[in-house]
């Protein structure tokens, strides 16, 4: 009898932590309890050992994942390595748990992976996808409007984030370039 | 070094296994459709039925009401107006199939009669290229063909009989079922196979709901223009005729042609002018035209971006392999191989470049 318990408690928590991942995610936050469980139908549960690649770079994407439990490698090939015959990738950064990755591709067509990701360790992920957005937006699209708006909302933060280091990098290459000219 | 190369060990027998299931549950579907009797043609009817109430479904379920409710509901929609129009049309449809059932081989002889009337011309002038007789040829055809109709009606009608009553219920199955099948077969999907299988999964989706939809529509298209044409022409089993172009307009290319020639044969054996049986062709002709100037470029070819010399294979093969569910099925199954090749090509090679 114990045993059957066990189980049941197990799948309650399973289901309670893939929610308040969920739930915790920007993309879906603001979202009622309801179609947070209608999210979670929606959703594929991907596990992944340890080592072992979630996508390659110029793979084409459809989505992005989200992090229940582990660690993610997220690397990028590395051309002067290339050219040096050393064809390696170079890790730019660790994701763990609750962390997202690859939300351009649901907004892209036919989008390319800009960079490679692989499990650091076992790991459990949500991937949301191109089509599951479009479920969404056909069958609740109160839901799917709010999961797009909030998408346009990290978009537009990734966007600003990319033009801040742009005008950082062309700071320092005016700095050097300074530096450069008064050296001489 | 040897724990990373244990663990990609894993990792890739782990990737066969799942692939091996993968394949072995859509082999055994598959079997399973080719093998048992009228599943096929249900589970393919049940398909354009599930196609077809899909966004009324959809539509239900964004007005709040939950899958379930929002499936039942087009379904006993559909009950109540198939009974009322079966109690509309039924009899009108049985007379007029029972008095051309009993017409028939008058038609047949009326026809035969008019072969032989014409047959010493006839045969004067075939024989000149080919040598037989056309008037033996064509009576034992038409002879053959008609005594084949007759007795297979039975057969027909038994088969139709399990498939009408097998398709609603999977269709039913399919729309409030079918998402959380595809969910449950893609969760066995191999890591690196995921994203491709669900995005062509829902590609051809797409592509298959575009088709049926399509095909449906020229149907419709065909039926009424046929029906109306009749109609405006006085000429008999307008409505059965109609019905029967339009079913058979789905069959690719020879569809018309048979959906044509019952209205022929008979207009040949009431001993029609010359004039009814020019109209007659005019209006099946006309609703040819139709389709082709307005469904099929503005519809069907946004849909199955297949070439035209491919289509005509497809629809060969189709037709050698299978027979007339062949050719029916045959340019969606084409363009679901050439989908699924592009996407494999991308994913595998082209990606790398």
């Amino acid at each position: 009898m114990n045993f059957l318990w066990e189980n049941i408690f197990k799948r309650f928590e399973k289901e309670q932590s893939i929610l308040s991942v969920l739930s915790k995610n920007i993309l879906f936050k603001n979202l009622t309890k309801k179609e947070l469980r209608f999210i979670e139908k929606i959703v594929h549960i991907r596990k992944y050992r340890a080592r072992e690649v979630i996508f390659r770079q110029n793979e084409n994407g459809v989505g992005m994942y989200i992090i229940v439990k582990g660690k993610v490698d997220i690397s990028v090939i590395d051309d002067v390595l290339m050219e040096r015959a050393q064809e390696k990738d170079v890790v730019i950064t660790r994701l763990e748990a609750g962390d997202f990755f690859g939300e351009l591709s649901l907004v892209e067509d036919s989008g390319r992976r800009s960079a490679t990701s692989v499990a650091a360790e076992d790991t459990v992920l949500i991937g949301f996808f191109k089509p599951d957005l479009l479920e969404i937006l056909e069958r609740s699209p109160t839901t799917g409007v709010k999961v797009v708006f909030r998408l346009a909302e990290v978009l537009g933060r990734r966007l600003k984030e990319t033009t801040d280091k742009i005008t950082q990098l062309k700071k320092e290459i005016r700095l050097v370039s300074e530096l450069q000219g008064f050296h001489k | 070094m040897n724990l990373e190369i244990m663990r990609q060990k894993i990792i890739r027998r782990e990737r066969r296994v799942r692939l091996l299931a993968v394949t072995l549950i859509l082999a055994f579907t598959l079997t399973v459709l080719l093998v048992i009797p009228s599943m096929l043609s249900s589970f393919l009817i049940a398909f354009v039925i599930t196609f077809i109430f899909k966004p009324i479904v959809n539509l239900l379920e964004r007005r709040g009401l939950n899958r379930t409710t929002a499936v039942l509901i087009p379904f006993l929609f559909s009950i109540i107006l198939v009974a009322a129009l079966s109690s509309a049309f039924l009899p009108r449809l049985s007379e007029q199939m029972t008095t051309l059932q009993t017409e028939i081989p008058v038609y047949v002889s009326n026809v035969t009669e008019l072969t032989k009337k014409n047959s010493v011309k006839l045969n004067n002038a075939v024989s000149q290229y080919y040598k037989i007789n056309v008037f033996e040829e064509a009576t034992a055809w038409l002879q053959r063909s008609s005594t084949q109709f007759v007795s297979n009606v039975p057969n027909i009608l038994s088969t139709a009989l399990s498939t009408l009553i097998l398709a609603p219920f999977f269709a039913f199955f399919m729309l409030k079922d079918g998402r959380t099948f595809i969910h449950q077969l893609l969760s066995v999907v191999p890591n690196n196979l995921f994203e491709l299988s669900l995005n062509l999964q829902f590609q051809i989706n797409q592509q298959l709901g575009g088709f049926v939809r399509a095909r449906i529509l020229e149907s419709a298209l065909v039926g009424i223009i046929v029906w109306v044409g009749l109609l405006l022409l006085g000429f008999p089993y307008a409505l059965f005729l109609a019905i029967f172009a339009g079913v058979t307009n789905i069959i690719p290319y020879i569809g018309p042609v048979i959906g044509a020639a019952p209205a022929i044969i008979i207009a040949l054996g009431n001993q029609n002018s010359g004039f009814v049986i020019a109209v007659l062709a005019a209006i099946y002709i006309l609703a040819q035209v139709l389709d082709m100037l307005l469904v099929i470029p503005l519809v069907v070819a946004k849909i199955v971006d297949l070439h035209p010399v491919t289509v005509v294979l497809a629809i060969i093969i189709g037709g050698q392999v299978m027979g007339i569910l062949g050719m029916i099925i045959s340019i969606p199954v084409a363009s679901i191989i050439k989908l699924t090749f592009i996407e494999f090509y991308h994913h595998v090679v082209d990606f790398r470049g």
